[in-house]
């Protein structure tokens, strides 16, 4: 899983950005392409390092990867380097590297049902295994989505939350934002207390989340509640980085490097870790 | 047994320095550390190859304070890597202590093991060959081996010299140190001499079971205590010789400009500050408490040894007082 396919894993790969999409009023995606297509292969919750070069290095989930097409990165505008990216226009070059990190275990998910609990930028993670489920449909069973975000602006990926997913076969996708607000008729409160109201039940489950801190944390203890043992929990754990080959020193949790042994844990993994995540 | 007479070693040093950088254990101002001897005042610094410890380890040799990794130039709206900076020309470390080769072997474990191996740190040390100057008085701050490091017999040294008052013992270990051994060969001489005797430690601590014990104690009130005087200075992670977190920034002037790796230290609240606004390690113990079970713990999980190789820099250089092996015998009693 941890290889590099390049001699120097510190060196960024120049790609073209092809296409820029608005997700939200501070989220944006951006669609990223080599000369040969993709820079390197990546599977579903793996990381890269996205570049852009005079300017500074942060570390994203793979929102998806289009077969030789292009990488997708949902990024949320929230610093400095950030910012200018969100100021690029298509056209532009800049750099990645990687794939970093173990990403969700995929194979070993295969024949349960899926449950996918995420709240805000939270959800561009967990998009990739949600469309990796769809594209290998045969080997999930039910699929349930549940996403919360502030309000209807900030939810993401809105044309496959509302149109594409809910027409997959055995898919049911939940949509809650935190306050009422005009023109919204679905469900209103944070996603704990929604995932509550559902109760989905832990037989043949697998349970994946990604969100605020706060939110992991009462999502994880809803699903105590509701029957679902440690190792039907995963998790994708954010932390800063830099160099993302376990070799920088900061993403530790524990003996645990996020970059290289993470992103992705269940919960009977993380429990062994010091509670710094 | 092949030995150096010590008059003979400024000559050695020389021959040494006509094919490769060597950088020396030396006092140089108010600081001591390992400097080359290219740049060596032989008005104004002074060898130090009997100090124990220079004030700063050999690490930079290997992993340099700041490095640069690679430049770039903008064209419009493109961009290109121009040129990556391994650097591969042959270093030669002399006089380095047990402790500093242990902890070497560390950065061998980081940097060249698990998954990836960091090219940069490669090519320098693939270049760089170890003369390790074995101990046979240990110092007032030396506790190596407490830590499992055997003062007299540093495993990895290329070339390991035995002070012996008039002479040293010169004996290549690897292939590295007999090729560099050659290119001395007629300031060595063969003689048998008496290889001094180890002397005992003033001090010692007991580290044996303290990962497994560490474990069960990352909420002991014990952290607030042990962390109060610390002023999150950074200094102990600077002039460690297994400290090895670094940063990656840009330099960039117009349309060029170059990424770049420094030293970083845990001590630092922007050193796991996220952009989005969490720290998981907001206070003064919180990275207090990281660093030391890096040392004790945490590596030694991955590694199967401590991240702390004896040597005593940071006893010394502390402002705070605070001290590793007291930090182990509070633990141990806890
Ligand atoms: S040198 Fe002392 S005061 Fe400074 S960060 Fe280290 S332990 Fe704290
Ligand atoms: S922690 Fe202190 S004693 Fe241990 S190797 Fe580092 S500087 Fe030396
Ligand atoms: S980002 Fe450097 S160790 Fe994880």
């Amino acid at each position: 899983m941890h290889q590099c396919n390049c001699e120097n894993p510190l060196l960024p790969t120049i790609v073209e950005v092809v296409d820029i999409k608005d997700e939200t009023s501070d989220v944006k995606s951006f669609y990223v392409k080599s000369e040969e297509g993709v820079p390197f292969n990546v599977m579903p919750g793996q990381l890269a390092m996205v570049s852009l070069i005079p300017v500074g290095e942060g570390m994203f989930s793979v929102s998806w990867q289009e077969e030789q097409e292009y990488l997708q990165f949902a990024i949320k505008r929230v610093g400095l380097m950030t910012d200018e990216l969100h100021k690029i226009e298509v056209g532009q070059k800049i750099g990645v590297r990687g794939p970093y990190g173990n990403g969700f275990p995929v194979e070993d998910c295969q024949g349960k049902d899926m449950l996918f609990i995420a709240g805000g930028i939270g959800l561009a993670p967990l998009r990739s295994f949600i469309k990796y489920c769809f594209k290998h449909r045969e080997d999930y069973g039910k699929i349930q989505i549940l996403y919360g975000s502030r309000s209807y602006d900030d939810l993401c990926f809105k044309d496959e939350l509302f149109e594409k997913w809910p027409q997959e076969k055995d898919t049911e996708v939940y949509v809650t934002i935190d306050n009422a607000e005009e023109g919204w008729d679905g469900h209103v409160g944070f996603v704990p207390s929604y995932l509550e109201e559902l109760n989905p039940n832990p037989a043949g489950k697998i349970a994946v989340t990604c969100g605020p801190p706060i939110m992991i944390k009462f999502v994880l203890q809803a699903l105590e509640k509701m029957g679902y043992s440690d190792e039907q929990v995963i998790t994708t754990l954010e932390m800063r980085m830099k160099c993302g080959i376990g070799k920088c020193g900061r993403c530790n949790i524990g003996s645990q490097y996020i970059c290289l042994d993470g992103p992705v844990f269940n919960l009977a993994q993380l429990r062994e870790l010091p509670p710094e995540w | 047994m092949q030995i150096l007479n010590k008059n003979k070693l400024k000559a050695a040093l020389n021959k040494l320095a006509e094919t490769a950088d060597v950088f020396v254990p030396a006092a140089r101002g108010e600081n001591s550390g390992f400097y080359s001897w290219k740049t060596f005042d032989q008005e104004k610094d002074e060898l130090m190859l009997e100090a124990l410890n220079v004030y700063l380890p050999p690490k930079n040799v290997l992993f340099p304070q700041t490095e640069r990794m690679y430049s770039f130039q903008e064209e419009g709206s493109g961009v290109v890597i121009k040129e990556s900076f391994e650097d591969s020309s042959p270093t030669v470390i002399f006089g380095a202590r047990a402790c500093d080769v242990a902890a070497i072997d560390c950065f061998d474990d980081v940097f060249l093991t698990r998954g990836y191996e960091d090219t940069f740190y490669k090519s320098r040390r693939d270049n760089t060959t170890i003369i390790a100057n074995a101990c046979y008085q240990p110092g007032p701050n030396c506790f190596c081996a407490s830590m499992g490091v055997n003062p007299t017999d540093p495993a990895t040294a290329d070339i390991i010299i035995r002070d012996t008052g008039e002479d040293y013992v010169w004996e290549a270990r690897t292939e590295k140190g007999t090729a560099l051994t050659q290119k001395i060969a007629d300031l060595l001489e063969n003689k048998e001499v008496k290889i001094p005797e180890l002397q005992a430690f003033s001090k010692n601590v007991e580290y044996d079971g303290v990962a497994a014990k560490l474990k069960g104690m990352f909420e002991h009130p014990i952290w607030d205590k042990l962390s109060e005087a610390c002023q999150t200075c950074g200094i102990c992670t600077y002039v460690c010789p297994s400290c090895y977190c670094f940063d990656i920034q840009v330099k960039s002037f117009g349309e060029e400009g170059y990424r770049f790796r420094c030293y970083d230290s845990c001590m630092y609240r922007e050193y796991s500050q996220m952009a989005g606004g969490h720290n998981p390690r907001e206070d003064a113990k919180e990275r207090f408490r990281n660093r030391f079970l890096h040392k004790l713990e945490f590596f030694q999980e991955r590694y199967g040894k401590p991240l702390c190789v004896g040597c005593g820099r940071c006893i010394v250089a502390c402002p705070a007082g605070i001290s590793i092996t007291e930090i182990i015998k509070e633990i141990k009693e806890a």
